[in-house]
């Protein structure tokens, strides 16, 4: 294993920096799926509770646009693993942000097919869900890309522990945000 | 425990970035400190404003009256009512109390009872003042707005909140405000989760760490899970009113789908029943701590306590729903959130029977914090058995949203934080500022504030019990009411003595930073990390990282030798023996 290695010849106050950069990402990602967590009891009593759903005179949105998304999102985390294994080669990172931007792309054309459907944000419970929690969602997105690309900086002027720890973190964040887009996907566009 | 040495930074020259833009956690502490205090000012005017209304309605508020109402001739009109008490509850809670007991003495106590040189992000916690002054604006600026500030309450349940109940820009901006000053807090607990786990003093142990250590790790861990699900809201909530989803406005409209107003109430005492744990974890742990120090004992179960209040911690995300008895929900869940609710007096008692075991037979110096310290032991003893009645469904029926429940919690969130602020005050106040505050003025000072503080919320609950509702503008319509003008009028009267009690802490503290006696490096004779380093602090905190040998709480030991009464943290711990 060659992070083993890396990480035996880390010094003391790399090996410091890590854990605590590691520790507050954590903390960090609790927060935020905390976050996320509330939308979705919030979906889930909405659901549980209507008579039927979708709630009746609406129809689900196509399958076409989220599933590309979903792809999308989880190719690019394919992508970010085989740059955190090589970070010397950063081919994997620029193929993330690339589908990064894609998957961004895909969503304005989702919330653009939705409204030419007339399915507007205040055509009731549904669409409010969905707008907004591709909303918060997609923000989110827009900030771990920027994350990224700042990454992407950092790690063209040469693969140092610093590098390594804030891949690490990054990586994180934007796994996270994969694993959210896909429990958003099979809840509100799927079942 | 992963230790590692911190740097030793420059310090800084130019005063923007000494005083304004600072990085070091003892400046953001200060910062934090004028910022709730501040705000504590503007919170305590909306008050009397506020009581005065309910003892003499109709009357002209005096002196500044006139300037705030001049439409009215000074009265206090019905809308602007409403507006004050909602945001005499958002300021007190989430610009004062917070600021004072998590920012300023977060930020100051951490790293220097822990022996770190600094917080983990510095960056971070700077970030973390500036969008709560940020945050602060955005609150400020929604006084300013044609239909003025929000007005639907704290708690802001719609339908109250939404455009329907307050179609005014105030309550989207106060959803804002509340929404920036989220994403400030939980950075800022992040920062004191990470600093506490990995810049431990070598040698110290989490049960090493001083109780108000603990209280502010406790806080910091419900603030970094719930205040993002009183975001979530708040964002459903800004969606509603600015974009037109319904997530809380309930409709005829079956065919699309409503919303549900009662979603919030959920969502935000999910946040709501933690925040009070929020407020209260660090006054527990500081009194634990001065309780103490000044009877010159050893904590009483020191282990135990800090356990009760990680369990309490724990439950408190399990009770939420007694906020909600009167909402419809099923027998099944009242009875269940009674029970365990009701469970939280266990390991409430636990801690309150440590507190008194602590100064039982203690040699007591009866000095300022520690006049403080008792007054919260007092006054949160009160607050919590008040609390059983609203706990009981049966009783909670007929009590809900009356005074009562204002009362309660006032004793329980609002009396005893303060209490336990000002006990922080003037205990940290010599490491501070490196002077001493004036004892006889800070004894004055205690007793006005004990005597009103419980004259205001005493009179609230015997107003309550007899059928006052909370937020009415003139409750004295009401026939069955009238009598109670006189107890409204003595609950206002307290309220001014305890307002004017503040001007002797306002006058000790300024006068005191500037010319105050000087403080020696350890005034009140305590082991604790920070006073073994100069007053004031200096910067960058420890020339070298101490070395933890022995708990917090060690005085009083009978094999100590010599003329001190305890023992540092960095000595070893006295046995019968040496
Ligand atoms: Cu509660």
């Amino acid at each position: 294993m060659t992070t083993t290695v890396v990480k035996k010849t880390l010094s003391k106050n790399d090996q410091g920096q890590e854990i605590i950069s590691s520790v507050g990402m954590i903390v960090a990602l609790v927060s935020f799926a905390m976050l996320f967590a509330t939308l979705m009891m919030g979906f889930a009593m909405f659901r549980l509770t209507a008579p039927v759903w979708p709630p009746a005179g609406m129809t689900k949105p196509s399958l076409l646009l989220p599933s590309l998304s979903t792809l999308c999102i989880f190719l690019s985390s394919v992508c970010y693993m085989k740059f955190e294994k090589n970070m010397a080669d950063n081919r994997g990172l620029i193929a993330t942000i690339v589908l990064g931007f894609i998957f961004m792309i895909i969503q304005t054309l989702l919330w653009h097919s939705l409204k030419t459907q007339g399915i507007y944000v205040s055509s009731g419970i549904f669409p409010s869900i969905i707008y907004a929690f591709t909303w918060i969602h997609a923000a989110h997105i827009v900030a771990a890309l920027a994350m990224l690309i700042w990454l992407y900086r950092n790690v063209q002027k040469g693969v140092t522990p610093t590098t390594q720890r804030q891949a690490g973190n990054t990586g994180k964040f934007w796994h996270f945000l994969g694993i959210v887009w896909f429990i958003m996907f099979v809840t509100i566009f799927v079942i | 425990m992963a230790f590692f040495e911190q740097h030793i930074h420059d310090e800084p020259k130019t005063f923007l970035s000494k005083y304004v833009f600072s990085f070091d956690h003892k400046v953001i502490g200060k910062q934090f400190l004028w910022y709730g205090i501040a705000f504590l000012g503007i919170g305590g005017m909306m008050a009397l404003l506020i009581r005065w209304t309910l003892a003499f309605p109709g009357e002209p508020f005096p002196v500044i009256g006139q300037f705030l109402f001049p439409h009215t001739n000074g009265v206090v009109p019905p809308d602007t009512y409403a507006m004050l008490f909602t945001l005499h509850g958002t300021i007190m809670i989430f610009y004062a109390i917070t600021p004072i007991l998590i920012g300023a003495f977060g930020n100051f106590c951490i790293p220097l009872m822990i022996g770190a040189r600094d917080m983990v992000f510095p960056t971070l916690n700077m970030l973390s003042f500036w969008l709560a002054f940020v945050s602060a604006i955005l609150l400020l600026a929604s006084l300013f707005t044609p239909l003025g500030g929000a007005a639907g309450g704290w708690v802001s349940y719609p339908t109250l909140s939404t455009l329907i109940g307050s179609p005014g820009i105030g309550q989207t901006l106060w959803c804002l405000a509340l929404f920036v000053l989220g994403v400030s807090s939980t950075m800022g607990a992040v920062n004191y989760i990470a600093t506490i786990i990995t810049l431990r003093a070598p040698g110290m142990g989490y049960f090493d760490m001083p109780l108000t250590i603990w209280g502010l790790w406790l806080t910091a861990i419900l603030n970094a899970i719930f205040l993002p699900v009183l975001g979530a809201g708040l964002l459903l909530l800004t969606f509603d009113r600015v974009f037109g989803t319904t997530f809380f406005l309930a409709g005829a409209a079956a065919t699309s789908g409503s919303g549900d107003p009662v979603l919030f109430q959920h969502v935000f005492w999910i946040f709501g029943h933690p925040e009070v744990y929020i407020l209260i974890l660090p006054a527990w742990g500081i009194v634990s701590d001065l309780l103490s120090f000044f009877a010159r004992k050893p904590a009483f179960g020191a282990k135990a306590t800090a356990l009760a209040m990680t369990s309490i911690t724990i439950l408190s995300t399990l009770v939420y729903g007694h906020h909600m008895y009167t909402t419809q929900m099923s027998p099944l869940l009242t009875q269940s959130f009674m029970m365990l609710t009701m469970t939280i007096s266990i390991p409430s008692s636990v801690f309150f029977a440590n507190w008194l075991g602590t100064i039982w037979k203690g040699s007591i110096r009866f000095q300022t914090p520690m006049l403080f310290s008792l007054g919260v032991v007092f006054v949160f003893g009160l607050g919590g058995l008040t609390g059983l009645y609203l706990a009981t469904v049966s009783t909670d029926l007929y009590l809900h949203d009356t005074y009562f429940v204002v009362g309660h919690f006032h004793y329980t969130m609002a009396a005893s934080v303060l209490l336990g602020g000002f006990a922080a005050t003037y205990f940290w106040f010599p490491k501070m500022f490196g002077r001493m505050m004036n004892e006889t003025i800070g004894k004055i000072h205690f007793w006005i504030t004990m005597l009103g503080l419980n004259g205001v919320f005493m009179g609230m609950m015997v107003v309550g019990w007899a059928g006052m509702h909370r937020r009415i503008y003139n409750p004295f319509v009401y026939e069955f009411l009238q009598k109670l003008i006189p107890i409204n009028t003595f609950i206002t009267v307290s309220a001014i003595t305890m307002g004017a009690a503040q001007l002797f802490f306002v006058y000790n503290f300024i006068y005191s930073m500037v010319k105050g006696p000087k403080a020696e490096q350890n005034p009140w004779g305590v082991g604790t990390l920070e006073w073994t380093i100069p007053s004031p602090a200096p910067h960058y905190n420890f020339a070298e990282i101490p070395v933890v040998k022995c708990g917090p709480h060690e005085l009083g030991n009978p094999n100590l030798k010599g003329d001190r009464d305890f023992q540092y943290q960095t000595e070893e711990l006295v046995e019968c023996n040496s």
